[in-house]
């Protein structure tokens, strides 16, 4: 039952109340619960004309777009959570792979060049920047966690500076696209947005929630993992397909959500202990709800749209200082 | 024969760990592994653990050359105790004696395998730490998880490297106890033990290990006589003579 409410109702609640906040100046929340009622329970009256407008509104616009947020925000904090436990670091996030450096390069691609699809291109080199990490870490046919991070840096600035270089041959124009594009952008969501990222998110998901559990024996440690019977080199592949997969989708169509995937699984950790059996749907859940929360705020605020980015960040930046400071602490102990 | 090895031979970075090793690990025995710091006691061990890559038909498991066995398989049939580990989040102790099932389970651990735990945690003292932090526990309490994690695993032959590194010396005798205690119930133990006198006081078979090559004790049955153990470490050594058997300690010099 408390799980019920949990899994359940209170991202509904989170979801709803979402839908009826909008920027200032939009039809009030009450109008739109009028509507709601009326259109359930009073069907087949004639729609008023500015009815109309707040079913658009609703259903084109807001509707879409806070089930992008949800499952862009699941995505991201629940590959954190897998990756956390796959290096063994609680300081990593999907963006250690390169994924929103490649995603943004290839954005800036597509917008350059005319011909190429943006969402696409910018899945195709998040995934390629996370697979080019994946090989240069890889020793004797096995990737360190440690190494993981460090050909991550490395990818990272690859495609940071190709992206810069993109953006010096453009034109103010295009350049100023660009630019926001990569703040993390959830403002043009719709319907066709919410398709193209939905295949990939749930496939990743899918095998993030069946398999979670393995997590815990691989955090534990390679030999360990060996000597209770998982392959850890299968296992890595597995669950980095997975949250690549999941990831990418994720920084393809949003652009750069900072810091969701480093935090949201730390504040899942603060709620269920580190077991993954229960931290997994909890950052799922988390996930999706913090970022719903973030982008209500920062469509809602001011009459122009804040970059949801640049408020996941502001967000989670302080917490991600507390992290750091504890966790620094417990190293010096070990 | 539940590990047989043949003709073993192992380097580390062009350096030879192991020289041309043959060994049979007698079933239901509690075997120690003995020899001073480098001979390769952890090697070994590893390579019969399969935590080495190893020659092809060096190391056999139960009559199967040991690369052929999956993963799987293998970890219901030895389990590898290895030396100590350093936890990263605050798993619980539960949790972490939880993680020996995984050889068992596809998607999610069940009332069996949770089970299987439960007793674990009882046969090794553990029952009131269970929903304690791994990462708070002292290191001899950590060690008694791991070997929790590693009855909960139920394979027959149990290879542990260092297990009582950090225990103190009730905790070194009642794990030592219990270990005996698992052999006679049928299981084979290997282990690789630091301190002789524990050794030859709990255990009923003994391989010794110098510069990587097993070595011969002149008495198999009394290998504490005629300065064998003195001339293994390089330390001179009094014998104490005890039960029938003996307890050394290094002389002063």
């Amino acid at each position: 039952m408390k799980r019920l409410l949990f899994f359940l109702v209170f991202p509904l609640l989170v979801l709803g109340a979402a839908m009826l906040l909008g920027p200032p100046g939009g039809p009030g929340a009450l109008r739109i619960l009028r509507w709601a009622w009326d259109a359930t329970f009073a069907s087949g009256r004639w729609p008023a004309p500015d009815d109309l407008l707040i079913r658009t509104i609703l259903l084109e616009v807001r509707l879409p777009r806070v089930l992008l947020a949800f499952l862009v925000g699941s995505a991201l904090a629940s590959s954190g959570t897998a990756l956390q436990a796959l290096v063994r670091n609680p300081l990593v996030s999907p963006d250690i792979l390169g994924l929103s450096a490649g995603a943004a390069c290839g954005a800036a691609l597509a917008m350059t060049v005319s011909w190429i699809p943006l969402q696409p291109a910018a899945f195709l080199t998040a995934v390629l920047a996370a697979a080019l990490c994946y090989f240069m870490a890889m020793r004797r046919r096995s990737v360190s966690a440690l190494s993981l991070v460090l050909a991550g840096i490395i990818v990272n600035g690859i495609f940071t500076a190709a992206l810069t270089l993109i953006q010096v041959a453009n034109d103010p124009f295009k350049l100023q696209t660009i630019v926001h594009w990569t703040m993390g952008n959830l403002h043009n969501a719709g319907w066709g947005k919410l398709q193209s990222v939905a295949l990939p998110v749930l496939a990743g998901s899918v095998i993030l929630f069946l398999f979670r559990w393995r997590l815990d024996v691989l955090v534990l440690g390679e030999e360990e993992c060996r000597a209770v019977g998982l392959h850890p080199e299968r296992e890595k592949i597995l669950f980095l397909l997975a949250a690549i997969l999941s990831s990418a989708a994720a920084a393809a169509v949003a652009g750069i959500i900072g810091l969701v995937g480093l935090a949201v699984p730390h504040m899942g950790r603060m709620l269920v202990g580190p077991g993954h059996q229960r931290l997994m749907p909890v950052s799922f859940l988390l996930g999706g709800v913090f970022l719903v929360v973030v982008d209500t705020f920062a469509r809602s605020v001011a009459l122009f749209e804040i970059p949801v980015g640049v408020f996941t960040t502001l967000v989670c930046a302080p917490f991600f200082i507390v992290l750091l400071k504890r966790a620094t602490a417990a190293f010096g102990e070990g | 024969m539940p590990i047989e090895i043949c003709d073993l031979s192992l380097s580390y970075r062009e350096r030879p760990v192991l020289h041309r090793i043959f060994l049979k690990i007698p079933e239901g025995r509690f075997s120690v592994l003995l020899g001073p710091n480098g001979s390769g006691k952890s090697t070994l061990l590893k390579a019969m653990a399969g935590q080495l890559p190893s020659p092809a038909g060096a190391v056999r498991l139960f009559g199967r050359n040991l690369s052929e066995v999956p993963v799987r398989e293998r970890a219901r049939l030895v389990g590898y105790l290895p030396q100590s580990h350093h936890p990263v989040f605050p798993f619980t102790v539960e949790e972490i004696v939880l993680t020996g099932r995984a050889s068992y389970v596809f998607s999610q651990p069940g009332q069996a395998d949770r089970r299987k735990a439960e007793e674990a945690m009882e046969t090794a003292g553990l029952t009131d730490l269970r929903r304690r932090p791994y990462t708070e526990l002292s290191g001899g309490e950590r060690q008694l998880v791991l070997l929790a994690r590693l009855l909960a695993q139920d394979s027959p032959v149990l290879l542990l490297d260092e297990p009582v590194s950090h225990l103190d010396l009730a905790n070194t005798a009642r794990l030592l106890a219990m270990v005996r205690r698992l052999t006679q119930a049928g299981r084979t133990v290997l282990a690789v033990l630091h301190e002789p006198n524990s050794a030859f006081l709990y255990g009923n078979h003994f391989f010794f290990l110098k510069n990587g090559t097993l070595q011969q004790p002149p008495h198999p049955d009394r290998p504490w006589d005629g300065g064998f153990i003195s001339g293994l470490y390089g330390v001179p050594l009094e014998v104490v003579p005890f039960q029938g058997k003996a307890f050394l300690t290094p002389g002063l010099f």
